[in-house]
């Protein structure tokens, strides 16, 4: 049967890679690390970080600016030390199983980044340096200020005192900094250099696809914290009916959601800020789209079109249980995989929509009108959910979405439109039939 | 909608680099991906527009290139220039391009700030790409692919040759000034692809696409097979994602076997040939995670070959037309088939793709495919199939649409610089019955004349062939379009067999084109895409630039 063929995915085989970040304290490496790793689970890569600041604490819990001092002899063993155990750990991981791991520390010397490279190319495993390299004071003081004062490092210590140890910590190791290739011999390794948050970008010697791909991720990366919205289409007249897919217009009560999706969003943004609207290519986002003001640039992304249920679209829960019983039971058990009979899986869903992705890692003040399933899996990156979660994330309707993301994570504002809409959501292993989900399910 | 393609404006690509730096091969690539996702791409050499004007034979004056130059060279200059902007303003503006590529050697900073600012004021955003090498071995092969025709170089030594050339150029253009400046966007390639420098102000999805594939870009020695999956159980279903019929199991076991031997057989040839005596490059198959195509490959799973199953690569979505006569869809979508024939690449039917939409959803494959260092069998519906191969070599996006692969004929490409050759190697003792088009492929009505494929057809592998420099005749006009608005110098040819230079064909003794529905030249000319004649384009330059 077929849904069960697909388990791969577009996971290439025999590639491992260690990405190993460089760059000072405070130039949002732990950030793009962060985001490498999400991106990557996302596309059912499997990935981890492996923070050597971590490993370090076992032995540091509180260190002050001089135990980064390279003339500290102790405070450069004990670093020296952390590395190791953390690369150590990362080959155990890599053994059962792992493809992209993530080196997260400073490797701020050419020395220490010999180490790390023959250290892992020892084990038959590529090495990609990524430096973020900034010189913008203003970005440089407020990562101080976001990110370090709330550091495990300095918890429970005056933020002002913190601060302060952490630019005389950021000073040590500007000492014996030296970013990638300064000296002209170290034009043999791949590496990306993202500088000033992207406004430059080197990249060097990159050997294979999926190295090209994390790259290109990495390239349309931006730091600044930046909203996303999201919303179903109304209500529609197959929602009405308990059908599934199909094309069908808005139901009178959809008709009134578009109406107030206008005042939603204003309200949601704060201000008369335009938004860009991505629709499908269905009809029912399209008119959910066609009451926001004009100078909303409306566009349409075939890929944000709904999960396709090929021969069970426009049918219910009912007709599909009673019809292909075993697929109705397959699904449940996982969702996340099973491809409806000529049709999509939700991870096939997550594989068209990586561009729509890449183009909204780049660009700001996207509002998305799209469908249940392709919403899932946008929040799904967003949110960091599991691929066992993502599948059964209620995503009501009537209701926009505003996405925020910070430094560690994401933030969920929710804005009802206070207009009635049948449930289009069904628990995993109840009965056929769309429920009220269960209060505190999330979104 | 902006009413271009991806959302993105009107962008013009300027090329940067002294000659010898491969600026031809990237402008070609990049013009063959572009116009392949869809986008209006068209290549504006500024050589084209120097030999215009300085007529057949005649010579741009010695000082032409310098920054000092006289009054006499700067007023040729910028006339030369002039000219060649205001073809690519009007082709913006009036044929509705998007994407204009500028290629010339704009070696000076001051004149890449004014040309970014000139294209500005037309609303047209301005991306960099320059070609920067300095490695003295890649120069040197560069130089000796481009001056191989030139007769000023006849008998002698090839480094010497190479030597000679490249001093030439430095003679010729003292001056040039490597890109540093802040405030434009650019991408500077620096030794045909080892290392890249971005400067990005403001990039948008289609630059990045650009860059994407830049980073992707290069050439390789494997070869990529492509055949149809066997017929199914339920040919005309969609939905129904039906396994292999009876049938469909013994072709896809002949069409195992076939691929092994040939694959074997040209070792042996190779090495027949006093080639080295190496082993076979190890074999990839992708296929959908349609049924039917994963079963295809399962003679060649069981024995060892790696089977790759690719969502993006499952067949056009029909929408509504599935299971429809082309009689019922006629009648019942009339406004719909009515667009389609108006255009047939990007019209989509209601619920269903379009050709464009699938070659979007196949991008990433494409990609991945120009990354891969094995070789490569690609096991997917015959509208896949089109899609992949006009990408490969390079088809209108109008006859995408037409294509035909036969199941008795497994496809191979063969990769070179700057053009790629098919050939075709067929598959012995298959019912005749199953071998025509996809009975379960879409009935979308295309437009008349079109119709009379039945049966066996030849697809245009002759493309790379005719591209040796013959001029085409009036009956072939589809595809290129070099230099001038109106100068159809250059262009590729499809269709009429009496080509020189072209690759032989086993079938029906000739070259019958995809565009058999506009052979007898009435067909008008309404749509010019890029094409590769970038062996025409370097005899070219030899001429101009020596």
């Amino acid at each position: 049967m077929a849904p069960r063929i697909n388990g791969v995915g577009i996971r290439p085989e025999e590639t491992r890679i260690c990405v190993v970040m460089v760059g000072l304290p405070a130039r949002g490496k732990s950030y793009i690390a962060q985001k490498a790793q999400r991106y990557l689970k996302w596309l059912s890569i499997p990935a981890a970080t492996f923070n050597v600041g971590n490993y370090r604490r076992n032995d540091a819990p509180h260190p002050s600016a001089d135990f980064f001092d390279t003339n500290n002899a102790e405070g450069e063993r004990k670093r020296r030390a952390a590395a190791e155990a953390a690369v150590v750990d990362m080959m155990k991981w890599f053994k059962s199983g792992g493809v992209v791991g993530i080196l997260d520390a400073t490797n701020s010397t050419k020395e220490r980044r010999k180490w790390v490279l023959d250290r892992i190319n020892q084990e038959g495993i590529d090495v990609i340096f990524v430096e973020s390299k900034c010189d913008e004071e203003e970005l440089i003081m407020a990562n101080i200020r976001d990110v370090k004062t709330t550091s495990p490092d300095y918890q429970g210590q005056d933020p002002e005192q913190a601060a302060l140890d952490f630019r005389n910590r950021i000073r040590n190791y500007e000492k014996v900094y030296k970013t990638i290739n300064e000296d002209g011999d170290e034009d043999h390794l791949t590496y990306l250099k993202i500088m000033n948050v992207g406004r430059q970008v080197i990249i060097n010697r990159i050997q294979d696809y999926l190295q090209s791909r994390i790259v290109y991720y990495l390239m349309n990366l931006h730091i600044r914290p930046r909203s996303v919205w999201l919303s179903r289409h109304g209500e529609s007249m197959l929602n009405l009916e308990g059908r599934i897919g199909g094309d069908a217009d808005l139901s009178h009560r959809g008709e009134e959601y578009a109406l107030k999706l206008p005042g939603l969003v204003r309200e949601s943004v704060g201000s008369d800020r335009p938004l860009t609207v991505w629709t499908s290519t269905l009809k029912r986002t399209i008119a959910t789209a066609r009451h926001l003001p004009k100078h909303y640039n409306q566009l349409q992304w075939k890929a944000l079109d709904e999960l396709d249920a090929g021969v069970c679209d426009g049918m219910t829960y009912q007709e599909i249980a009673d019809m292909y019983p075993e697929d109705f039971q397959a699904r449940d058990e996982d969702k996340y995989n099973y491809r409806y009979r000529g049709g999509e899986s939700y991870r096939d869903v997550v594989i068209r929509l990586e561009p729509i992705i890449m183009e909204l890692e780049r660009s700001e003040d996207i509002l998305i009108i799209s469908h249940q399933a392709v919403i899932r899996c946008i929040y799904a990156y967003f949110m960091q959910k599991t691929q066992e979660e993502s599948p059964w994330v209620p995503v009501p309707l009537h209701t926009l979405m505003k996405l925020t993301t910070r430094a560690y994570g994401t933030e969920v504002e929710i804005f009802k439109a206070e207009v009635k809409a049948v449930s289009t959501w069904r628990g995993k292993g109840s009965t056929a039939k769309h429920e009220d989900p269960i209060p505190e399910g999330g979104v | 909608m902006s009413g271009r393609l991806f959302h993105s404006g009107r962008i013009a690509i300027v090329m940067v680099g002294l000659p010898a730096r491969g600026k031809t091969h990237i402008c070609v690539s990049m013009a063959r991906y572009l116009s392949w996702l869809g986008v209006k791409t068209r290549i504006f050499h500024l050589g084209d527009y120097r030999r215009a004007t300085v007529g057949q034979g005649g010579h741009v004056p010695q000082d032409y290139f310098y920054p000092n130059a006289s009054p006499a060279s700067v007023m040729l200059r910028q006339k030369i220039l002039k000219k060649c902007r205001e073809d690519i303003y009007a082709w913006l503006n009036h044929e509705n391009g998007q994407v204009a590529i500028y290629d010339a050697v704009n070696p000076t900073a001051s004149g890449r700030r004014a040309l970014a600012k000139e294209f500005a004021k037309h609303d047209v955003q301005t991306l960099f790409i320059e070609s920067f090498v300095d490695d003295q071995e890649i120069l040197k092969e560069n130089a000796r692919n481009v001056k191989i025709s030139s007769p000023d170089f006849h008998g002698m030594d090839p480094d010497e040759a190479a030597k000679r050339y490249l001093k030439r150029i430095e003679t010729k253009i003292p001056v040039f000034e490597t890109m540093a400046e802040e405030e434009l966007n650019y991408i500077k390639m620096i030794n045909a692809g080892q290392a890249f420098f971005y400067n990005n102000v403001s990039f948008n999805y289609l630059s990045h696409r650009i860059v994407f594939y830049l980073t992707n870009l290069h050439i390789k020695h494997r070869t990529t097979f492509f055949v149809r999956a066997g017929t199914a159980t339920e040919e005309d279903s969609y939905k129904a994602d039906a396994p292999l019929s009876a049938e469909g199991e013994a072709y896809a076991q002949v069409m195992a076997e076939t691929l092994v031997r040939h694959r074997e057989q040209e070792r042996q040839a190779t090495i027949d040939q006093g080639g080295p005596d190496v082993p076979l490059r190890p074999l990839t198959i992708w296929t959908s995670t349609r049924l039917r195509t994963i079963q295809t490959a399962e003679p060649l799973r069981e024995l060892g070959y790696k089977v790759r199953h690719r969502s993006q690569m499952s067949q056009i979505n029909p929408g509504v037309c599935e299971k429809l006569s082309e009689r019922a869809i006629r009648s019942l979508y009339p406004e719909e088939v009515e667009k389609h024939e108006l255009d047939p690449y990007h019209h989509r039917y209601p619920r269903a793709e379009s050709y464009h939409d699938l070659a979007v959803r196949l991008e990433p494959i494409i990609l991945e495919l120009e990354r891969e260092q094995n070789d490569l069998l690609i096991i997917a519906h015959e509208s896949v199939l089109r899609v992949l191969y006009s990408y490969l070599m390079h088809c209108s996006t109008r006859d995408i649409p037409k294509l035909k692969f036969p199941r008795d004929e497994i496809i191979e490409i063969i990769p070179a610089a700057y053009q790629n050759e098919a050939k075709r190697v067929h598959i012995p003792g298959l019912d005749p019955k199953m071998i025509p088009g996809s009975p379960e492929d879409i009935r979308i009505p295309v437009p008349p004349g079109s119709e009379d494929f039945g049966g066996r057809q030849l697809t245009p592998i002759s493309i790379p062939a005719m591209i040796m420099g013959s001029p085409p005749s009036a009956t072939e006009v589809t595809i290129g379009f070099f230099g001038k608005t109106g100068d159809r110098k250059g262009s590729v040819s499809i269709g009429g067999g009496d080509r020189k230079g072209s690759i032989s064909v086993s079938n029906n003794g000739g070259l019958r084109s995809v565009s058999g529905s506009f052979s007898g030249g009435e067909r008008p000319v309404t749509e010019k895409i890029v094409n590769n004649t970038a062996k025409e384009m370097v005899e070219d330059k030899v001429a101009d630039e020596d």
